[in-house]
């Protein structure tokens, strides 16, 4: 016979209830793991799907995903004649956020070379991939677009011709992917104003200089499209030879061009020391304090619980009973308290995770590292109950 | 036979001027199948006297012997006491005292379970037991559902469960009605009769005494000889 299940028997109402409030408890505590996770798995998503070995960016900078880093497109020329180097491909990162059809777009831009597809969307979950080099954008499911929308950007109109799912950049934003053509254009051209103004400034500056610097006659007479300044990228990818050692081949750009080069282990780690570790001491202080508020609150429970039944305690000790039978009789309620708990926060947590603003991703590890925590708990818990039912004297059964 | 022999038993609360003496040199025995009551006032020392031979209360001097047990031996533990009292006492309340989240024969069961009775032999115990005491018929209810008398039939089913030689009684009669009590009391001494317990009956309601075998006085402490009322 078993003295937990027939008291909670009496009471499953409000043990019910308990067993929600801790479930609900303990899905915090599993999705702040797993809200950790999507922030891992978020910053990680562009990074490993790119298809690349080492990642080059401006001379000491930490970009392109950690920090801003700009080079010109050409400098895939010069990486591309290192030894040791297969394929480079130039990378443009940014964020936009743009009002469409009266809400906020907020996406980030991913800017890749059609022709060797490093960086590109990897895998496309509807429609297509882009097959033309200009006006034509793969966007992730998350941005809430479908195939077929057209989206205006700058000068011109971007049609989604194809989905993907789970790519977003480190913030969590969706990506949306272009030609890096495209991308310059969407990030560097401005409008008619705009052009005209700097037009009328740089003529102002260069007639004022004619006399003296004659050799800078041909800056008048280049056309706008042409200024360097519209061909930047943020990265260079590159895709070794095969038996190339990253390693070496990072140092050799290191050294002998005006870049920094990192390999795709080094690019990860940039983003897990950077913006992942703030984020991991947050969750992992909400963690922490979750699982003290839900230790507190099943042992409140559980003492409460205890307190009602110091009579038949009192009863249970005078007939006799060992100490064994009055702890485990708070010991399985604490457990079956926090095992309910545990299983309402599965359940909740699996029905909600796919709603919730972040990537939420918790797997079997984690739940059963939950699992481990919620009996450590409901051990650590029941302490103070057992403490007070062993506190009981037999004789307050005969005294009323 | 003797069952039960207590010899010069004191318990004094408190120490110093505040100290209050419950028991003074109590001095009994009760035999085996034996009906005996323990009469007197209230806050005469009569619970005490209960209490202590039940094993909760340490007294402050003198010896209790039940059966060839010395209660409060010097190397005994706390382990040692709750065995003791599972093994050779039944406890029989004012209040009823059944475990309120169990059914009447899950309460009869508790007492087989906790000295080592399990599966269908305590099951066929509970229910004999229960049927004996004519609440059969609502073994299967919770003790808020029985009636007071129902409730007092069930604490007895649990006191005999173990078949204890000595059965300790505090005011079975006190919350029910004359009748009720008297029928209770009918029970007892079919108890003594039938199962061998010696049954030590504390009680203050002198309505309740007849047919007792043997009744001691308790006041102020002090329990006067016991009065062999019915030659057996």
């Amino acid at each position: 016979m078993n003295l937990a299940i027939r008291d909670l028997r009496q009471h499953w109402g409000r043990f019910s209830l308990s067993c929600f409030g801790v479930g609900l408890l303990l899905t915090l505590v599993l999705s702040y793991g797993g809200i950790y996770n999507g922030f891992v798995a978020d910053a990680l998503a562009l990074i490993g799907s790119s298809g690349t070995d080492l990642w080059v960016v401006q001379k000491d900078t930490r970009g392109p995903f950690a920090e801003q880093s700009r080079l010109p497109d050409d400098a895939r020329d010069r990486i591309a004649v290192v030894p040791g180097v297969s394929v480079t491909s130039p990378y443009i990162f940014y964020t936009v956020q743009r009002p469409w059809h009266g809400r906020m777009l907020r996406f980030v831009v991913v800017g890749y070379d059609l022709g060797t597809g490093m960086g590109g969307p990897a895998r496309v979950v509807a429609g297509r991939g882009i097959v033309q080099a200009h006006y034509e954008m793969v966007a992730d499911q998350k941005l809430g677009l479908r195939v077929g929308d057209t989206v205006p950007l700058g000068l011109h109109e971007y049609i989604v011709v194809g989905l993907t799912r789970g790519m977003v950049g480190s913030g969590g934003d969706p990506a949306v992917f272009f030609s890096y053509q495209d991308a310059e254009e969407i990030q560097f051209v401005k409008d008619n104003w705009a052009i005209r103004n700097g037009r009328q400034r740089a003529l102002a500056a260069y007639t004022h200089a004619l006399p003296t610097q004659p050799v800078l006659a041909p800056g008048l007479s280049r056309r706008f499209a042409d200024n360097p300044e519209l061909h930047s990228v943020n990265a260079v990818l590159v895709r070794l030879a095969p038996g190339a050692e990253p390693a070496k081949v990072a140092a050799s750009i290191n050294r002998w061009e005006y870049y920094t080069a990192y390999t795709t282990e080094e690019q990860s780690q940039l983003m897990l020391t950077g913006p992942v570790t703030l984020a991991k001491r947050q969750t992992g202080l909400f963690r922490v304090l979750l699982t003290i508020i839900t230790t507190v609150i099943i042992a409140q429970i559980i003492y409460t619980m205890t307190l009602e039944k110091l009579k038949p305690i009192a009863l249970l000790k005078l007939i006799g009973a060992p100490n064994g039978l009055i702890i485990g009789l708070v010991l399985q309620q604490s457990l079956a308290l926090g095992l309910i708990g545990y299983m309402i926060a599965l359940v909740l947590g699996n029905l909600t995770y796919d709603k919730w603003p972040r990537r939420v991703i918790v797997g079997p590890p984690d739940q059963l590292a939950l699992l481990a925590l919620v009996l450590g708990i409901c051990v650590f818990a029941s302490l103070v109950g057992v403490r007070r039912a062993l506190r009981v004297e037999a004789g307050a059964a005969l005294t009323g | 036979m003797n069952v039960v022999h207590i010899e010069r038993l004191t318990k004094v609360y408190g120490s110093g001027h505040t100290a209050v003496a419950a028991l003074r040199d109590a001095t009994l025995t009760v035999d085996r199948g034996e009906l005996t009551a323990i009469v007197g006032p209230s806050g005469s020392g009569k619970t005490t006297l209960l209490t202590a031979i039940a094993g909760v209360i340490d007294p402050t001097s003198g010896r209790i012997s039940i059966g060839a047990n010395c209660v409060y031996d010097e190397g005994w533990k706390v382990r040692d006491l709750r065995r003791f009292r599972r093994e050779h006492l039944g406890f029989i309340f004012q209040s009823h005292n059944l475990v309120p989240f169990l059914t009447a024969r899950e309460n009869v069961l508790i007492a087989l379970q906790i000295n080592g009775t399990r599966g269908s032999r305590a099951v066929g115990i509970a229910s004999q037991l229960l049927d004996y005491l004519g609440v059969g018929e609502r073994a299967n209810h919770l003790p808020e559902e029985l009636s007071g008398g129902e409730q007092q039939r069930v604490a007895i089913a649990r006191a005999l469960a173990n078949s204890p030689p000595v059965i300790l009684a505090d005011e079975p009669t006190a919350a029910l009605d004359t009748e009720r009590g008297q029928s209770v009391m009918a029970l007892f001494r079919r108890i003594a009769r039938e199962k061998g317990s010696a049954v030590i009956c504390v009680t203050h309601d002198r309505r309740m005494i007849e047919g007792f075998d043997r009744i001691y006085h308790v006041q102020d402490g002090r329990v006067s000889s016991g009065d062999s009322k019915t030659e057996r």
